[in-house]
């Protein structure tokens, strides 16, 4: 693991392309959940998606990773088509998630989490597989130690409880395992739903700062949903608002804290709510 | 109901806390009787038993370490990939039919004239009838896995019935009055021939048992075992981190298939004759319920749950309807009744009283009793309980889940995930 905290690596964003949405568009019987949406985020970037509940973010995320498939509009990451690929495939390319409801395997440990994460670096061999071959036993050997490597990106706290299942965890713990998990398959783009979601405010400092570090420390790009304007506003080099499924606003913190269409977005919908 | 209303718990914790305190050489009798220990003793068993046992009991052995065979495999489908199969038995025709045609080496054409074919020892169909099988299973599952688990499972139950029938109709099996099969041709001078001495056809069949137990351990440690539990608990997030779901289910589907046609080559060499009418639903089912009975996913309780029901059914309820008949007034009432008759509603109570005592089945799988007892469900697993309990946890369809969080993206995470 790179644990240089230079200030000269990837962490500033190159203006390279990295994933770019065009168009995109996902309707859900007659609504439209994600309506002709363009996203360009540039490689080493934290890009942050903000909007009111239901305006599609996580949506977005479902069809970038391949959960959804999109009905209009092209996807490319890296340089090459990701529209209509699955999951799994998404994941091979370099583009790995979190989910906004913590979706751990509650019933598995902490390290096999982290195994499952690196499951694509196990071969799919058959005969290696069921016979415990050498490629498979190296493979193996391999994954647990990167696993518990990881793990201690959190600290040495975390990789203590690797063998204690993922249900017995506290809540923030829980996301970071979340994560460990995400980053099992040596990613480029990481996409972070809601990481601070539950969280209280010493929690979330936390948070920022380890989306920071995972930006450097693993040369990740980051595609960050995130409801607390304090985080975003932070931490994002680049800002997308979106709302009733369009986006309404791009830009850096500063434009978008400023732009009427937002503020109209979240007072509108919080005087809504306020009724 | 449960074991602490009955008054069972106390006595079962007392025993094994008697179990792991009293110590042999350094180590609790409750170690040796787990993992690997407890292979090395069964195997022991199985081998010595023979010497001890009369013809009648080694015949009844044969025929459990079959059902065993057929229970590890359906476990992989079940237990581990959490695919709920009702057709099982449709595997095990096709292991059977393998060997019953190729050893018989006659057939017949469409107007009932026999067709002579060339024949092939059993040790070359035994692989073939896996393969076979195998096949099967990856044109079965293909087209269905896609499906949530309960149109999984009425899919399965359709291949199970229509299998049977397909060789019940085609006019090349006989029909109804089925095939006979011979014994595997002899190695040196064991013979497997002999009609009273069974036991050099117990040995061949311990031997692939005891492949088919390190192959299914083999597995479920694998990456590929993990995958399946993945899967099992949650389909999104397993393919979110890189688990191909299609291919996956697909193999424990036909890894299933596989041991389920080795499973039949060894019935139709044991048993001999086989006709359609051997194979019907009642199989899936009573191989269902070995698994449910002995636990869910654990190896050593599946080979427990398949020898108690093999048992009660080639041995017990023939020898208990002979002693009963000898009693008069039993005898007249039996007169008009077959006890076999009585064999399904039996497994039914017992399958009745384990789901309500013991879900997690007699040896429980460690990770397996956690999920029945709801231990760290995810806050979406409101899904129905499926039939037999069995349905798989978790997310039925990507679909689905993925609407809600499209309507509520970003609501209530604070609540959700707290009581997560």
């Amino acid at each position: 693991m790179a644990t240089t905290i230079d200030s000269n690596s990837p962490a500033a964003p190159t203006g390279e392309s990295l994933l770019r949405l065009q168009g995109i568009t996902k309707a859900f019987g007659g609504l439209r959940a994600v309506d002709g949406i363009d996203l360009d985020v540039k490689r080493g970037e934290i890009f942050s998606v903000i909007g009111p509940n239901g305006a599609g973010k996580t949506t977005v995320f479902n069809l970038i990773t391949g959960i959804y498939k999109p009905d209009q509009g092209t996807m490319t990451f890296d340089g090459r088509s990701i529209s209509g690929l699955s999951a799994d495939r998404v994941l091979r390319r370099g583009i790995t998630r979190t989910f906004q409801n913590i979706r751990l395997f509650n019933n598995m440990t902490v390290l096999e989490n982290a195994l499952v994460g690196q499951h694509i670096t196990y071969p799919s061999n058959l005969a290696s597989v069921m016979l415990h071959l050498p490629d498979y036993r190296r493979a193996d050997r391999r994954a647990t130690e990167r696993a518990l490597e990881l793990l201690s990106f959190f600290g040495p706290s975390l990789v203590a409880l690797s063998n204690e299942y993922a249900s017995s965890l506290s809540y923030a713990d829980r996301r970071r395992v979340e994560i460990v998990r995400a980053l099992g398959s040596n990613p480029k783009l990481m996409l972070l739903d809601e990481p601070t979601a539950g969280m209280n405010d010493v929690e979330t400092g936390d948070a920022v700062t380890y989306i920071q570090r995972l930006r450097r420390e693993f040369n990740l790009t980051i595609l960050l949903i995130e409801h607390k304007l304090q985080v975003t506003m932070g931490i994002s080099d680049r800002i997308a608002v979106l709302d009733y499924g369009k986006k309404i606003a791009e830009g850096v913190p500063v434009e978008i804290q400023q732009n009427p269409l937002v503020i109209e977005a979240y007072l509108g919908r919080k005087a809504e709510v306020a009724q | 109901m449960s074991l602490q209303q009955l008054g069972l718990a106390g006595p079962l914790a007392s025993a094994r806390a008697w179990l792991e305190n009293t110590h042999i050489a350094g180590r609790s009798l409750w170690w040796y009787l787990t993992g690997w220990r407890l292979g090395l003793i069964f195997l022991l068993v199985a081998v010595v038993l023979p010497s001890l046992l009369d013809q009648t009991l080694v015949t009844s052995a044969i025929s459990i370490f079959i059902y065993a065979l057929l229970a590890l495999g359906l476990n992989i489908v079940v237990g581990y990939a959490g695919l709920l199969d009702l057709g099982y038995v449709a595997f095990f025709v096709i292991g059977s039919y393998t060997v019953a045609v190729g050893t018989g080496g006659i057939l017949q054409d469409a107007h009932d004239n026999p067709l002579t074919i060339p024949t092939y020892p059993f040790w070359l169909l035994l692989p073939l009838a896996a393969v076979l099988a195998g096949v099967f299973g990856v044109l079965l599952g293909a087209p269905t896995l896609r499906l949530r688990g309960d149109y999984l499972a009425i899919v399965t139950l359709g291949f199970g019935e229509i299998v049977p029938i397909v060789f019940q109709n085609l006019p090349f099996f006989f029909g109804n009055i089925g095939m006979s099969a011979l014994p595997p041709a002899d190695v040196g001078p064991i013979t497997f021939s002999d009609p009273l001495n069974a036991t050099p056809f117990y040995f061949l069949t311990l031997i692939v048992l005891v492949l088919v137990i390190l192959a299914v351990t083999a597995l479920r440690d694998s990456s590929l075992g993990r995958a399946w539990i993945a899967i099992r608990e949650d389909e999104t997030a397993a393919a979110a981190a890189g688990v191909n779901l299609v291919r996956t289910k697909l193999l424990a589907f036909s890894m299933g298939a596989v041991v389920g046609g080795i499973g039949g080559a060894l019935n139709a060499a044991f048993v001999t004759t086989i006709a359609p009418s051997d194979f019907n639903f009642g199989i899936s089912i009573t191989i269902l319920i070995m698994i449910v009975l002995g636990g869910i996913g654990s190896i050593p309780g599946v080979i427990l749950g398949a020898a108690l029901l093999r048992f009660f059914d080639v041995y017990l309820l023939g020898t208990v309807s002979n002693n009963l008949e000898g009693i008069p007034a039993v005898a007249t009432f039996l007169a008009g009744h077959d006890i076999n008759t009585a064999k399904l509603l039996i497994y039914g109570l017992i399958l009745i009283v384990m789901i309500l005592l013991r879900p997690q089945g007699l040896i429980p799988d460690r990770r397996r009793s956690r999920e029945l007892k709801g231990i760290g469900a995810a806050p979406e697993d409101t899904s129905a309980v499926g039939l037999l309990a069995l349905e798989e946890a978790g997310i039925s369809s990507v679909g689905e889940s993925a609407a809600d969080e499209t309507t509520y993206a970003g609501t209530g995470s604070d609540a959700q995930g707290r009581e997560g």
